[in-house]
């Protein structure tokens, strides 16, 4: 706690996007201001492309040279106290332009292509931009990778609505999820925590395949997805959404931004959603949807000169879930009357980033981020309670500059992380506090703007846990203009909250047994990917093939295999043998004509873990809910300025293994090892249309649109409150065809 | 599944509805406006965009002409510049509505110094 003591600046500004920014192609140009008939060249000048992370700034002489991307034909040229200009680009690569002041800010807004493929980021990355999110109308952070082939996202049970990212055949608590570069979706909002970014608030998604940089910490160990929520300056003054769909569920969404004066801005983004009505489609007494409610808000100020940005604010979140039993009530708590569910999330945080501008040195930048988060959830399962409290402190110091050259850059920095758990599950208690200052440094070397080099390390040290480093590598080599290759290797670690991250199992009647203390998951990823585009009748195209590989050294495993006829079980134990995960992926995304879009996408998983050594009953299996196979299919029909716009996926999921109470007892009665199930395979569409008015937007949409519903989600739903009760063992949609209609209505400057 | 069917037959009848009675009976009309930067242009081209039988829109900041298709059973010439000036914006010989051009940002109005490119 002694860094509230500490004062610092920092630089958000994505320091590791406009890192990586080296070219193929290029654009040159020199940008100044007019100052009595004489030009003046302008430095530090923003230039990026549209839609894109690509990104440069002028130099000391006003000139700047960028990479042309593929996806993006604007070029974007903003300067704090400048007028920003848009600049369609067609065929020339050396651009004079004179900018002129202004006495407020403006930002352009981000439109391009829905899918972006960063070519130049030596980490592999996909960038999920506002266009794309329009197409998942529905509404926050779980549902906006719907036409995403690399994250997909299921159930997490039949009862409490949680929902869990998969990816690269493992499951989200090892992706490390960012908001604004900072770790949101982790300790205790593993659970439900997609839930809690609402989709109009978020500018933009990136998913990072791979070891993840060391400058954002140690926890990433398949991935880092970082969230970018509406800036304060952003030219949407007002956003309101409102949405209902067929169930019943109803949300309003409300953004303001205003800028006070030329240094100051603020903006408030809230929502409130809530479903009432009890469904229950499956008539297994149970309801298919937990009724909720959802208030949620954040207020942020941004404070711009020349020399320092510093932004600061507040989020604030209150849910209430209510699942179980059909005639199941609040008052019916702790009563045997009817087996119900109930959740109460109260979470607030406080978030600050400063950074120091170098208006001279471009390159140089230094900036600090602090945040603060307090984090309660109160949880019912039938008679068992489940109460957890988190606070964290998260401060990381970020300084960046060049080695000589801009062909030797590096970003050092010092970070400290303070995790405070007080979790109580029927009797036993689970406290921990973890406590980790680190020291970070990452070096990026450049070659011949072909090649790219990141190597990057980070040194902790755990109060719990003791010393530990961190290394991570990436490399990026660009053969032929069409063609990059990367690989990447890195080790990652966290400490595995066992039961916000298994919330499903809970709901059942397994007894919850903790064999061993408690030690930090650690793994080593390793990934190749191949980018290609290619032309093809006359349209772009790109192919990306991508391998990765993941391999524990120490995992937490969740084992829910046995049953005996005193009880079934929910066993949790370190992990004593193998467990890896193999993920090829292979996409092909491009234009079918000027206003159709389409991708395909195929992606095979094979993830094993060793499991049963606490029960002398070892064996390599394969992972529980993770399905082999995965076919995505997208295409998407755009009239000019969004007048109408038609989207349609579809999904087909292969089997994942799956296990059932009945049948572990069965297997033990009959001193049988543990049999292996698995679920059945199925396909999933979703289809969205909008038109674009003037000042407002409509969309209807649809999702599940073949009605598939998994048969028996709940096993022994007819009997809550017995041992072989079982809610965690969903594999596909519980409810059946969801349709929804909604407005949007924003005013721009 | 009468859901299902009504949003497929929609979702079918957009993508291909607009795409087969694209290039039949389209005209074409060149306007010259008083576009001042790309914020003009987009602000133009959206408003002219998201209008009543305008299928595309496209202006050129070199000569300030925007290049409006449209299909003249659902508009026409004088609606078309109704729309540009009500937007804040000259139309060939039609002055801007001033109320709308006030409202501009400094960058588009009509007095501002050109900039950029």
């Amino acid at each position: 706690m002694n860094l509230k003591k500490l004062i610092f600046f920092l630089t958000l500004f994505a320091l590791h996007f406009t890192l990586y920014s080296l070219k193929a192609q290029r654009v040159n140009g020199r940008i100044h201001e007019r100052i009595e008939k004489t030009d003046k060249p302008l430095v530090g000048v923003n230039i990026y492309w549209l839609g894109t992370n690509l990104a440069t700034t002028t130099d000391s002489t006003g000139q700047f040279s960028i990479a042309r991307p593929v996806k993006s034909n604007k070029l974007v040229v903003s300067y704090i106290g400048y007028k920003t200009d848009t600049i369609k680009m067609t065929n020339q690569d050396n651009l004079d332009i004179t900018m002129k002041p202004e006495g407020s800010l403006q930002e352009v807004v981000v439109r391009g292509t829905s899918s972006v493929i960063d070519r130049l980021n030596p980490i592999q990355t996909e960038i999920i931009t506002t266009k794309a999110l329009a197409k998942a109308a529905c509404c926050n952070l779980s549902e906006s990778f719907e036409t995403n082939a690399s994250v997909s996202v299921s159930l997490s049970d039949g009862v409490t609505g949680a929902k869990q990212i998969q990816f690269l055949g493992l499951g989200g608590q090892y992706v490390q999820t960012n908001v604004e570069n900072v770790p949101t979706v982790r300790g205790l909002a593993t659970t439900f925590g997609l839930n809690y970014i609402p989709g109009t608030w978020i500018q933009s998604i990136d998913i990072g395949k791979g070891a993840g940089s060391v400058i954002n910490g140690y926890e990433s160990m398949t991935g880092a997805i970082n969230v970018e929520l509406v800036k304060p300056d952003s030219r949407e003054k007002l956003y309101f959404n409102a949405y209902v769909n067929n169930f019943g569920r109803g949300e309003v969404n409300f953004n303001v931004n205003k800028k006070l004066n030329d240094r100051w801005a603020t903006g408030v983004l809230s929502h409130a959603s809530t479903l009432q009505s009890r469904i229950d489609n499956n008539a297994d007494n149970f309801l298919d949807l937990p009724l909720y409610t959802q208030y949620n808000l954040v207020n942020r100020w941004q404070y711009k000169t020349d020399k320092i940005m510093a932004q600061f604010g507040i989020k604030a979140l209150h849910e209430n879930r209510l699942g179980g039993q059909t005639n199941f009530r609040e008052n019916m708590r702790g009563t045997p009357q009817a087996y119900g569910f109930g959740n109460r999330t109260n979470r607030i945080e406080f978030f600050s980033k400063t950074a120091k501008l170098y208006q001279q040195k471009p390159y140089k930048g230094l900036g600090f981020i602090l945040n603060g988060t307090a984090h309660n959830s109160d949880s019912y399962f039938g008679f068992a309670n489940y109460d957890a409290r988190q606070r964290t402190l998260y401060a990381n110091l970020i300084y960046q500059s060049i080695i000589s050259n801009t062909n030797h850059k590096f970003t050092t920095g010092l970070s400290y992380l303070l995790d405070n758990y007080n979790e109580t599950y029927k009797d036993q208690i689970l406290k921990r506090n973890e406590s980790v200052p680190g020291a970070f440094f990452e070096y990026t070397y450049s070659h011949l703007e072909k090649f790219t080099l990141v190597a990057g390390l980070r040194a902790d040290a755990h109060n719990l846990f003791g010393a530990f480093v961190t290394p991570r590598l990436h490399a990026r080599w660009q053969p032929f203009e069409n063609t990059t290759l990367r690989l990447s290797a890195g080790r990652g670690q966290r400490t595995p909250n066992a039961l916000a991250e298994n919330y499903g199992f809970l709901v059942s009647g397994r007894t919850v047994r903790f064999f061993d203390a408690l030690r930090p998951e650690v793994s080593w990823n390793y990934g190749a990917s191949l980018t290609q585009t290619f032309h093809f009748l006359e349209k772009h195209w790109d192919l990306i093939l991508d391998y990765y590989r993941t391999d524990f050294q120490n995992q937490l495993v969740a084992d829910t295999d046995h049953a005996t006829p005193l009880a079934s079980h929910l066993y949790f134990y370190n992990l004593q043998g193998k467990s890896y995960s193999n993920s090829f992926q292979a996409e092909l995304s491009g234009l079918l004509s000027k206003r159709t879009e389409v991708k395909l996408a195929y992606r095979i998983v094979d993830v094993w873990q060793t499991m049963g050594q606490p029960v002398n009953d070892v064996r390599l299996m394969p992972r529980m809910m993770i399905p082999r196979d995965r076919v995505l299919f997208n295409i998407g029909y755009t009239l000019p300025y969004d007048k109408w716009k038609a989207d349609l996926t579809v999904q087909w999921n292969g089997q994942g293994r799956i296990n059932d109470p009945n049948v572990s007892l069965q297997a033990t009665l009959d001193r049988q090892s543990m049999p292996i199930l698995w679920s059945q395979p199925y396909t999933n569409i979703n289809a969205q249309v909008s038109r674009a008015f003037r000042k407002f937007e409509v969309y209807l949409g649809g999702e599940n649109l073949l009605n598939f519903k998994q048969p028996n989600p709940i096993i022994n739903a007819q009997d809550p409150f017995g041992k072989y009760f079982d809610a965690g063992q969903v594999w596909g949609p519980i409810v059946g065809t969801m349709v929804y209609a909604g407005i949007r209505v924003k005013v721009k400057d | 599944m009468k859901q299902v069917t009504l949003i497929f037959v929609l979702i079918l009848g957009v993508v291909f509805g607009t795409a087969a009675n694209k290039p039949s009976k389209q005209k074409e009309v060149k306007i010259k406006t008083s576009a001042q930067c790309e914020m003009c242009k987009e602000r133009i081209e959206k408003n002219l965009s998201l209008s009543k039988g305008i299928v595309e829109a496209v202006l050129n900041l070199d000569d300030k002409v925007v290049t409006v298709k449209y299909n003249p059973k659902k508009t026409d010439e004088a609606k078309i510049k109704q729309i540009i000036i009500e937007t804040g914006y000259d139309a060939d010989n039609l002055m801007c509505v001033q109320s709308a051009h006030d409202k501009l940002p400094d960058c588009c109005q009509k007095n501002a110094a050109p900039h950029g490119h």
